[in-house]
């Protein structure tokens, strides 16, 4: 008891005498871009970028504004940069990715960097951020950069689904005219709102609490099929004790013509009152995953997580339901569930919105339906 | 400057201080050294009472005993062999230099099984916990040792938060000034 009323004491004292300084943008942060990068800088502004000495820790409140130029011969889709404080420390690596850009040749870009980063307080010289290119993506699907964090992958399926959503919202307005489309709008935006929400608390490893979660069992997932979906979901089913789920394993076959490198899988559960909620991606393991056609493999995370609603109201795992939501063949091409599948499946209920549908949403909420349907004339 | 606790020192020099208690304590220690000297005595001391504990067949309750009956029995002997005193009255207390004896032995018993003790408290919270990530309304935070930190609060009102089962968090929302989506990403590792 002592000790806690000690550390709490320390700790007031400690936040009272943390030296809390501006980042000096020459010094502390370091913007690395190729040579032959396709994007260049042009300016940086640290804003109200700070850092702030915490125990044995410096945390790094980064509020970056870079002004970028598309030095590339095509329009840019997509941007994901690398935000590097210090590459082991947990809390110490994080992206940034703009998405749903259309930046021509020539033209220049903001991009806004807004996360906070942990590194050690007492390390050798250098500068505390560095910021470098992960890819860019362009119109035509063509992607540079090291893609360390595999953001060709995202930012493709991002281009895809971007390209649906807009297909989609174009047909509505051929169909049903201004009115349709705004009805389109109002649909999301609704969904948007009543889009049930879940806490999630993510652990690697076994279980996060003992016995106050209740005894293990073992749940199955239903899954639901997508008729174009070149993988299958067979059979799976994670570890359940109350508000948890672990240990995911999910048995997939590629039903496709072509190899697959990565399969990705949407995990939605249900609480005793059946309600559904979005729980969290269920990614391939195996960096060195290839499916042949045919072939069969398992998706498994050695990870537990823990739902909960409004802060406090745990969610207690009464089913479980998975779908196929990403593949990438090994040729670099990705899939994404049409927006038939999608509605069929009454997944959009359930699911957040892409990024083109919210920006798109948040075009029409600010700007009205003259300026959406001037977007959607644009690509 | 205030400095901290013997109790505060002795867990550090034993790492057994939680993930920000740890970070209080060795910004203070690194600039001082008057904490660094008694965390080395407190680290001797703990190497010492470590060699101590491995003798195989050595028993604190029974050596405690021993040392009793041994102390009566020398001042037994004592009162056989010496001179009766011109008084007598009789002797409550014994020689000053056994109290003392008995009293740096039983600091130092004390000492080192204090030292030794386990801290079922901290030590199951770190291993039950390790380093987790969470996504809540307020944004994504970092747990660990029972300890949380706010990584990513965008400030943005529509946020939207995506969890992957191998440790990663996203945070989604529309950029006001630019109209772009920003996705930001942390991860566990």
């Amino acid at each position: 008891m002592s000790s806690k009323i000690l550390s709490l004491i320390l700790a007031g004292v400690a936040a009272l005498c943390a030296q809390d300084t501006p980042l000096d943008p020459h010094s502390s942060v370091k913007i690395n871009l190729p040579a032959d990068s396709p994007v260049s800088l042009i300016s940086a502004n640290m804003g109200e970028s700070r850092a702030s000495a915490r125990g044995g820790a410096m945390l790094l409140d980064l509020h970056m504004e870079l002004t970028l130029r598309n030095s590339g011969p095509r329009n840019i889709r997509g941007v994901t940069l690398l935000v590097l404080a210090q590459e082991v420390t947990p809390g110490g690596r994080a992206s940034a990715t703009q998405t749903s850009l259309d930046v021509s040749p020539g033209a220049v870009f903001p991009m806004h960097i807004s996360v906070r980063l942990l590194r050690p307080l007492q390390v050798a010289g250098g500068p505390l951020v560095e910021v470098s290119l992960d890819g860019v993506l362009f119109d035509n699907l063509y992607f540079y950069g090291p893609n360390r964090l595999e953001s060709r992958r995202s930012l493709t399926a991002w281009e895809l689904e971007a390209q649906r959503d807009r297909q989609h919202l174009k047909s509505v307005l051929a169909a049903y005219g201004p009115e349709g489309l705004k009805r389109s709008m109002l649909d999301s935006l609704n969904r948007q709102a009543e889009r049930p929400r879940l806490d999630v608390i993510v652990s690697r490893g076994g279980r996060s609490t003992t016995s106050a979660a209740g005894a293990e069992r073992t749940a199955q997932f239903a899954f639901l099929k997508f008729p174009d979906a070149p993988v299958e979901a067979l059979a799976g089913s994670a570890q359940i004790a109350g508000s948890e789920a672990r240990a995911p394993r999910v048995q997939i076959r590629n039903r496709s013509a072509k190899p697959v490198r990565y399969v990705e899988l949407g995990w939605i559960v249900r609480d005793r009152q059946g309600r559904e909620f979005m729980a969290a991606s269920l990614p391939a393991s195996n960096p060195e995953l290839l499916l042949a056609p045919g072939q069969s493999d398992h998706l498994l995370q050695d990870s537990t997580l823990k739902f909960s609603r409004n802060g406090a109201e745990a969610i207690a795992v009464d089913g479980m339901t998975g779908f196929i939501s990403q593949v990438e063949y090994a040729d670099g091409k990705v899939w994404v569930p049409n927006r038939t599948s999608l509605e069929s499946a009454q997944l959009l209920r359930v699911l957040a919105p892409s990024p083109e549908e919210q920006r798109l949403t948040d075009l029409y909420r600010k700007k009205g339906l003259s300026a959406l349907m001037e977007e959607l004339k644009k690509f | 400057m205030k400095h901290p606790g013997g109790e505060t020192l002795a867990l550090l020099a034993g790492g057994e201080l939680g993930f920000l208690d740890r970070w209080f304590q060795r910004r203070h220690v690194s600039g001082c050294e008057s904490c660094q000297r008694e965390i080395e005595a407190f680290s001797d001391l703990r190497s010492a009472a470590s060699e101590l504990s491995e003798l195989p067949e050595v028993g604190w309750g029974r050596l405690a005993a021993e040392m009793r009956a041994n102390i009566r029995l020398g001042l037994a002997a004592g009162q056989c062999v010496r001179k009766e005193p011109a008084s007598h009255e009789p002797r409550f207390l014994p020689a000053p230099r056994s109290l003392v004896a008995c009293a740096s032995l039983a600091a130092l018993l004390v000492m080192a099984l204090w030292i030794q003790r386990p801290l079922p408290g901290r030590r199951q919270a770190a291993q039950q916990n390790g380093i987790v990530l969470e996504a809540t309304g307020n944004g994504i935070g970092l747990q660990e040792g029972g300890q949380r930190l706010i990584l990513m609060h965008p400030g943005a009102k529509e946020v939207t938060y995506s969890v992957g089962a191998q440790g990663s968090m996203r945070a989604r929302y529309v950029d006001a000034e630019s109209g772009y989506v920003m996705i930001n990403n942390v991860y566990v590792q």
